[in-house]
């Protein structure tokens, strides 16, 4: 372990590497604090800049800008009272009235002291569960598999906002679309035809389109919708060092509480940052001597919120590197980012790339401190970027989007897959059509279905699945997760109902 | 006459794509000898999922009450009509796909920035004019920069 460790750093070590998660982290910050662009769009769009690195370097780049994604929602959070990413939604609750009652440069220390702390302690429980979980699910035959992402993808379709349906419907659809082109036996499904269909579609474009479509169009829907009130802000901000070190003093019960929070979170399936963020701010609030300070601008509420959503970064890690099942959609693309690298995450991992396993560690110390170093520093910078306006941004990522999307493989027809998607997506977004599980259907479903098929070459009985104890067990976990989403669907539903009557 | 609301389209959208699919994968090779299921099976399972789960969003749409409006034929135009912008963006989208490959990556980037940036920024200025042109020009050359001479990718 330690062997390993050190000869990633040595790798991540080297100042090119290094220069990569410094890029990485400022556009992870930039991407985070600009309202509305989201750490997963900041993702997508450094990810084609990848493809010519090599998997260190590329890793690298990628955990630079998940470190500092995360902790970008800071910046617009505190200076515009606006959320960067929603997983820093209730971060502007305490920061914002911090800033407005003259103390901005506090509420950022306090925010980024605490995403620093959050992102350390997650990365002890990636290195400590990590390899355990591994060790473990190295023993999981095709049958256990098969019903692990069985269970992964109702689970994130059931946590789908109170659209189990939907979110069922989303991630079997996506699982469709790992179907076109030739399969394990090349036999040639649903090419309609076409001979660009044959080899399949490209996960990147597909993703790509899918979420940044829906997303940037969206963007623009919501400005026609509510006019923007950007108000000049004062980015003229000092950072009050002696009095956050004093603040962070008092607060070492909460950060470990909320980053555990986050870290747990990040590791579950279906869940995220947003989650962990009301999760940990709530448990503050309740463990809190003064719950009434919470809202009005108190460290304490702070802390909770940013040392748990930049937990999420190192928890999230656990599930994909271990059992190869992605727990957010940052982490999705991630995967995605490993397999275009030719690697695959799973139990195998630890064996076969320990060393690429070490850098994604390492990758994720550095970042945390160049974030610091990086937030601190520039957050004068921070503020007046996140300013940049919805229109300028929306064609330029949308260009990046296609140039990444043709660079995957010089392909042309890989632009039309982004073109079409993105229109699939925009369309299933405005039905109210959950895309993460669609989005982690597209990422699983090959796997799902050469497990599934090697589990019936080696015994044909479909029974065997509910012998074998295991994966028995994840089957009845997905099935309990559905009724569990069914029984929050019907809450929320008779929510409303009420909520309507009353209105009447 | 029944109201279309989002739920009824999606699921109706959905029962035609798996009824063209199920069709489709009916050319699926079948199972050799030593194949104990074959090519067609998983995609198979999934169109009877989704076709299930269509059919149940319709059916539970059924029994919301939707106050009648418009017909669907208005009900489409309307949603047309009020989505202008996003759909102008979809075509100029369209539109820098086909001509990448005939003008090249230099003049597709810039003319596809420069007719975004214009409908959602407005030509009315020329401040914003100067913005436009300005970051269109530098950025698709910077990114030609990246790819070509940092990451050894060659853009059409």
């Amino acid at each position: 372990m330690t062997n390993f460790f050190l000869q990633a750093l040595a790798e991540v070590g080297t100042p090119s590497v290094l220069g990569l998660i410094i890029i990485g982290v400022l556009f992870g910050i930039v991407g985070g604090s600009i309202p509305g662009f989201t750490v997963t769009m900041a993702i997508l769009v450094v990810f084609p800049f990848t493809f010519a690195m090599d998997p260190v370097s590329g890793v690298s780049l990628m955990v630079g800008v998940f470190v500092g994604g995360y902790s970008g929602g800071i910046v617009s959070g505190v200076m515009l009272g606006i959320p960067g990413t929603p997983s820093s939604i209730t971060t502007v609750y305490d920061g914002y009235p911090m800033a407005q009652k003259g103390e901005p440069g506090r509420a950022l220390g306090i925010g980024v002291a605490s995403s620093f702390l959050g992102t350390l302690i997650s990365v002890a429980v990636l290195v400590f569960f990590g390899p355990l979980i591994a060790s473990f699910s190295m023993n999981f035959r095709p049958w256990e598999i098969t019903a692990l992402i069985v269970f992964a993808l109702t689970l994130v379709a059931g946590l789908s906002s109170g659209a189990l349906l939907k979110g069922l419907m989303a991630a079997a659809l996506g699982l469709l679309i790992t179907t076109v082109g030739y399969d394990r036996n090349s036999n040639l499904r649903f090419d309609f035809g076409l001979p660009a269909m044959g080899s399949g579609f490209e996960i990147l474009p597909v993703m790509i389109g899918i979420f940044a479509f829906s997303q940037l169009l969206g963007n623009i829907e919501k400005l026609k919708d509510e006019k923007s009130d950007a108000k000049k802000i004062d980015t003229n901000v000092t950072i009050p060092y002696g009095l956050i070190l004093k603040d962070m003093a008092g607060q070492k019960l909460n950060t470990l509480r909320s980053s555990l929070i986050g870290s747990l979170v990040g590791a579950l399936p279906g869940t995220g940052g947003t989650v962990a963020n009301f999760l940990s701010y709530d448990q503050a609030k309740k463990f809190s001597r003064h719950p009434e300070e919470f809202g009005t601008g108190t460290p304490s509420g702070i802390v909770a919120s940013e040392a748990s959503n930049s937990a999420v970064a190192g928890g999230a890690f656990v599930p994909t590197l271990a059992l190869g099942i992605p727990g957010d959609l940052p982490m999705a693309i991630m995967m995605g980012v490993l397999i275009l690298h030719g690697i695959t995450p799973g139990p195998m991992m630890f064996e076969q790339n320990p060393v690429l396993v070490g850098a994604i560690y390492a990758s994720l110390l550095i970042g945390a401190v160049v974030m610091v170093l990086c937030n601190l520093l520039l957050v004068r910078w921070f503020a007046k970027i996140s300013l940049i306006p919805q229109q300028i941004l929306v064609p330029v990522v949308l260009m990046l989007c296609a140039i990444g999307a043709y660079a995957l493989n010089n392909n042309l027809f890989d632009i039309w897959v982004l073109f079409i998607f993105g229109i699939i997506g925009y369309l299933l977004w405005k039905a109210d059509v959950p895309l993460t599980p669609l989005i982690l259907g597209v990422v699983l479903g090959d796997n799902l279905e050469r497990q599934l098929f090697r589990a019936l070459e080696l015994n044909e009985s479909w029974l065997t699945f509910l012998t074998r104890p295991l994966s028995a067990l994840f089957l009845a976990l997905a099935v309990a997760s559905i009724l569990f989403s069914l029984y929050q669907d019907r809450k929320i539903q008779r929510l409303k109902n009420a909520a309507q009557r009353e209105n009447i | 006459m029944l109201t279309l609301t989002k739920d009824r389209a999606l699921a109706l959208a959905l029962l035609l794509i798996v009824a063209v699919m199920w069709m489709e994968s009916g050319d699926i090779r079948p199972p050799t000898s030593w194949q104990p299921y074959g090519s067609a099976l998983f995609p198979r399972i999934l169109l009877v999922v989704i076709g299930v789960l269509s059919l149940l969003i319709l059916v539970r749409s059924l029994w919301v009450n939707v106050p009648e409006r418009l017909g669907a034929k208005q009900l489409v135009t309307e949603w047309f009509q009020s989505r202008r912008t996003i759909l102008a963006l979809f075509l100029l989208f369209g539109l820098y796909a086909a001509l990448l490959p005939v003008v090249g990556y230099i003049a597709a980037t810039i003319g596809f920035l420069v007719a975004s940036l214009a409908l959602l920024l407005g030509i009315d200025t020329r401040r914003k004019w100067m913005i436009n042109l300005t970051l269109s020009a530098t950025l698709t050359i910077v990114i030609f920069v990246v790819f070509r001479y940092g990451l050894n990718v060659w853009l059409p």
